[in-house]
C-alpha cells in the first residue's frame, strides 16, 4: 500500500501510458472500525433476538436452533472483528486538483474517481451511529447515477473541511455538467 | 405572476378543441364499468334514464377536460417556462424550465390521427419517464413543427424564422424497408405477447365454460388419436408459427414507415403504421450509438442502433434509433452520427487469456457441477440415459457460449472515443463520447483480484448511465481510463 503523493503533474505534449494509479492518501477517522462494527452488530442482533423468542415459544429441533445459534455468533463474530478491520485497510480517499478519488469495499474493492469540474452536489450524511462517534459522510454526486463518489466515516471536522474545499474548487452550477 | 406588463407573460393557451370530440370518447373507456353498471341498473329498473344519465356525466367530465387544461410558452428561452395547468378537482400545475428541455417526441394513436392531433411529449435531462414529463394531449398536427422548433431553440438560434428553417436541408439517414421484418420474429416479442394474451383469456373466466365444449372435446379426441409427442409437437409448431406472425405484426405496426433524418443540429425519427410517432432529438446531447445484436438477429446479419444520449433513457423503445435492420444499415447510420468508421467497424483490443478463462469457468462451471453429481448418481445406482444426453447438450452450448463471449470481448480507446463490445446472447457494442464520460469506477471481486482482472465502468449521464468493461488486465485498465479522460491521465494519482 503506498500512502505518498507523487508531486510535479506533468501535462505537457503527449503523456506516456498511464501504468497505474496510486491509491488514494488518506484512511477514513479512527473511529470508523468502531461504528462498522456496531452497525455490523445490529442487523445479527436482531436476528439473535428473533431466535431467543422461538426458542422460549418452541423448543422440538434442538439442532435447528443450535445450527441456527451457530451461524449467528460466526456472523457476528466476523461482522463485529473481521469486517470493520477490513474495511478500515482498504478504504481510502483524497482529493486532487483535477479530481476527487476514492477506494472503497471490503470483499468486492471499488476504486471510483470523478473529476470536479462535473461536480453537481456535494452531501454530508449523518446518521445516528455516526452522531454517537462524531462522524460524518460526504457523497459529491455528478450527473451520472452511477458515477456518485461516497466517502465513508470521516471525523466531523474533515467532513466539513473536505465539503468547503470541494464547494470551493467545483463552481457548482457554473454548467451543465452533463 | 400579477404583472401583466411583463414581457416573458404570455398568455394561457388552450389545447385543439378537436379535442372535445377525443376526451369523450376516452372518458366512456375509461369508465367503462361505470357505464355498464348504468346499463344494468338501468334495465333492471326499467328507468333507462339511469343509463342516459351516467353517459351523459361521463361525456360531460370528458369535456370539461378541455376546458380545464390550458399551457404556456414564457418567452425568454434561458430563464422562461413552459407551464401546463390540468386537472378536474385536483389542479395541477407542471413547469418545465425551457433551458432544461432535452427531447420532444410526438405521439398520434388512431383516434388522434383521424382528427389530425398529435400528443406532444418534452423531456428533460433527470427525469424522463413519461407520467412525470410534460405532455401536451393535444394539438393539431400542423402545428407542432412551430412549437417544437420553439421549444428546442437555443438562445442563440432565431426562434421564428421559416426562411432559415427551409434553407437547411434534412438528410435522410435511414428509411424502412419491409425486408426489416425477417428480423423481427428472431426476438421474444410474440411468444411475450401470446403469453399476455394466454393469461388475459384466463383471468376473463372463458375457460372454464370452454373445458367441457364440443371444440375442446375434439381437440382432445384429435389428441388421443395422435398420441402424445404429436401432439406435443403440433401445439409447439403452432406456437412457434403464431409467435412469428405477431411479432412480425407487432414489428410492422410499430416500425413501418420509419424514417430517421437529421436537419442541422437536431435528429428526427418518425415510425408508426397507424399510432404515429415522432422523436426529435438535439444533436449536441448525443455522446454515441449502441449497436445491439441479439443472438438470433446477429445470426441472419442484423443490428439494431440505440442512441447514447441525455435525457433520454438509455433503456426501451425511447432510445431507439433502428429496431432490428441489416447490419451494414445500422453501421452506416451510426459512423454518420459518430463521424469516424474505425468506431462502428474497427478491430478491438482482446482482454487476454485470464479473462478468457474466467468466461470458461463461469460457462462450464454449473454444468461440470451437475456432471459429477450425475456422475454420483450413477456409480451408485442407474440414471437414465436421456439425463446424460441432455447434460452434454447443455454442456455444450454452454461451451458454444463461452467461446462467443470470449470472441466478442474488447474495447477500443482513444481520446475521442471509447468502444466496449461483450455478450453473446445479447452483443452490444457501446460507443461513448470520451467528453461524456464524468467518472470511472474500478471493481474487483475476490476472484477478479486472484486473475488479476478488473471491471472498468465509465459512468455518465448519457444513456444507460453505466457503461461496464468486464475482466480488463489489472495492468491495463487505468491505461484504458487515463486515454479516455485527460483528467485521469494528469491527476496527482497517475503511475507513468
Amino acid at each position: 500500500m503506498v500512502s505518498g503523493i507523487l508531486d510535479g503533474v506533468d501535462n505537457r505534449g503527449p503523456s506516456p501510458a498511464l501504468v497505474g494509479m496510486v491509491d488514494p492518501a488518506h484512511p477514513s477517522s479512527r473511529r470508523a472500525p468502531l461504528r462498522w462494527a456496531i452497525g455490523g452488530l445490529v442487523p445479527w442482533l436482531v436476528l439473535a433476538a428473533g431466535q431467543a423468542v422461538w426458542i422460549a415459544f418452541d423448543r422440538r429441533l434442538l439442532w435447528l436452533h443450535i445450527v441456527l445459534a451457530v451461524f449467528t455468533v460466526l456472523g457476528a463474530v466476523i461482522s463485529l472483528t473481521v469486517v470493520p478491520l477490513w474495511r478500515y485497510r482498504v478504504h481510502r480517499w483524497e482529493l486532487g486538483p483535477l479530481a476527487v478519488y476514492t477506494r472503497t469495499g471490503w470483499l468486492v474493492q471499488e476504486r471510483r474517481i470523478a473529476p470536479i469540474s462535473r461536480v453537481q452536489t456535494v452531501d454530508t450524511y449523518r446518521g445516528p451511529l455516526d452522531r454517537l462517534f462524531g462522524l460524518a459522510n460526504v457523497t459529491v454526486t455528478t450527473a451520472s447515477s452511477a458515477g456518485a463518489v461516497h466517502i465513508a466515516a470521516l471525523d466531523v471536522a474533515v467532513a466539513d473541511h473536505l465539503v468547503a474545499q470541494l464547494t470551493d474548487i467545483a463552481a457548482i452550477g457554473a454548467e451543465d455538467a452533463t | 405572476m400579477s404583472l401583466p406588463s411583463s414581457r416573458s407573460e404570455t398568455a394561457w393557451q388552450r389545447l385543439s378543441p378537436r379535442m372535445l370530440l377525443v376526451h369523450p370518447v376516452h372518458e366512456l373507456i375509461r369508465e367503462l364499468p361505470l357505464l355498464i353498471g348504468g346499463v344494468v341498473l338501468g334495465s333492471t329498473t326499467g328507468n333507462q334514464s339511469w343509463t342516459v344519465a351516467v353517459l351523459a356525466w361521463t361525456v360531460a367530465v370528458g369535456a370539461a377536460r378541455w376546458f380545464t387544461t390550458s399551457y404556456r410558452i414564457e418567452a425568454d428561452s434561458e430563464s422562461g417556462q413552459v407551464q401546463l395547468r390540468a386537472g378536474l378537482l385536483h389542479r395541477k400545475v407542471t413547469s418545465v424550465p425551457r433551458n432544461r428541455i432535452r427531447s420532444v417526441q410526438t405521439d398520434a394513436r388512431l383516434l388522434h390521427r383521424l382528427l389530425g392531433l398529435a400528443v406532444l411529449r418534452v423531456s428533460t435531462g433527470q427525469e424522463a419517464r413519461a407520467e412525470h414529463g410534460f405532455v401536451l394531449d393535444a394539438v393539431r398536427v400542423d402545428q407542432v413543427p412551430r412549437l417544437r422548433a420553439i421549444l428546442l431553440a437555443e438562445s442563440s438560434q432565431p426562434v421564428d424564422a421559416p426562411a432559415v428553417e427551409s434553407a437547411v436541408s434534412n438528410t435522410v439517414l435511414a428509411r424502412w424497408q419491409p425486408s426489416w421484418l425477417r428480423y423481427a420474429p428472431l426476438s421474444l416479442s410474440g411468444l411475450l405477447t401470446m403469453g399476455a394474451a394466454a393469461g388475459l383469456i384466463y383471468q376473463s373466466g372463458v375457460v372454464g365454460p370452454l373445458r367441457h365444449s364440443r371444440l375442446a372435446e375434439s381437440a382432445l379426441d384429435a389428441a388421443q388419436r395422435l398420441g402424445m409427442a404429436a401432439t406435443v409437437a403440433v401445439i409447439a409448431a403452432v406456437v412457434i408459427l403464431a409467435s412469428v406472425v405477431l411479432a412480425a405484426l407487432r414489428s410492422l405496426l410499430t416500425y413501418a414507415n420509419l424514417v430517421l433524418w437529421r436537419r442541422a443540429d437536431a435528429l428526427h425519427l418518425r415510425h408508426g403504421l397507424l399510432r404515429l410517432r415522432e422523436h426529435t432529438y438535439d444533436m449536441s446531447r448525443l455522446r454515441g450509438g449502441t449497436l445491439r445484436q441479439p443472438l438470433l438477429v446477429r445470426i441472419l446479419g442484423g443490428a439494431g442502433l440505440d442512441a447514447v444520449m441525455t435525457g433520454v433513457h438509455g433503456v426501451g423503445e425511447s432510445s431507439v434509433l433502428l429496431p432490428p435492420c441489416p447490419l451494414s444499415t445500422a453501421e452506416s447510420v451510426l459512423t454518420g452520427l459518430v463521424g469516424d468508421p474505425n468506431v462502428v467497424t474497427g478491430p478491438l483490443r482482446g482482454h487476454g487469456r485470464r479473462a478468457a478463462t474466467r468466461r470458461w469457468t463461469r460457462a462450464l462451471g454449473l454444468p461440470m457441477l451437475i456432471g459429477a453429481v450425475l456422475a454420483v448418481f450413477t456409480l451408485a445406482s442407474s440414471v437414465p440415459l436421456w439425463l446424460w444426453t441432455a447434460w452434454l447438450a447443455v454442456t455444450a452450448w454452454c461451451a458454444l457460449l463461452a467461446a462467443d463471449r470470449i470472441g466478442a470481448l474488447g474495447h477500443r480507446v482513444d481520446s475521442h472515443w471509447l468502444v466496449m463490445r461483450s455478450g453473446s446472447w445479447e452483443r452490444r457494442r457501446d460507443c461513448l463520447a470520451t467528453a461524456g464520460i464524468i467518472g470511472w469506477t474500478v471493481r474487483q471481486s475476490p476472484f477478479q483480484r486472484r486473475a488479476r482482472v478488473a471491471t472498468l465502468v465509465a459512468a455518465t449521464a448519457a444513456g444507460t448511465k453505466r457503461y461496464p468493461l468486464i475482466d480488463v488486465p489489472e495492468d491495463q485498465v487505468w491505461a484504458v481510463a487515463a486515454q479516455a479522460s485527460p483528467w485521469v491521465a494528469e491527476s496527482i494519482w497517475a503511475i507513468r
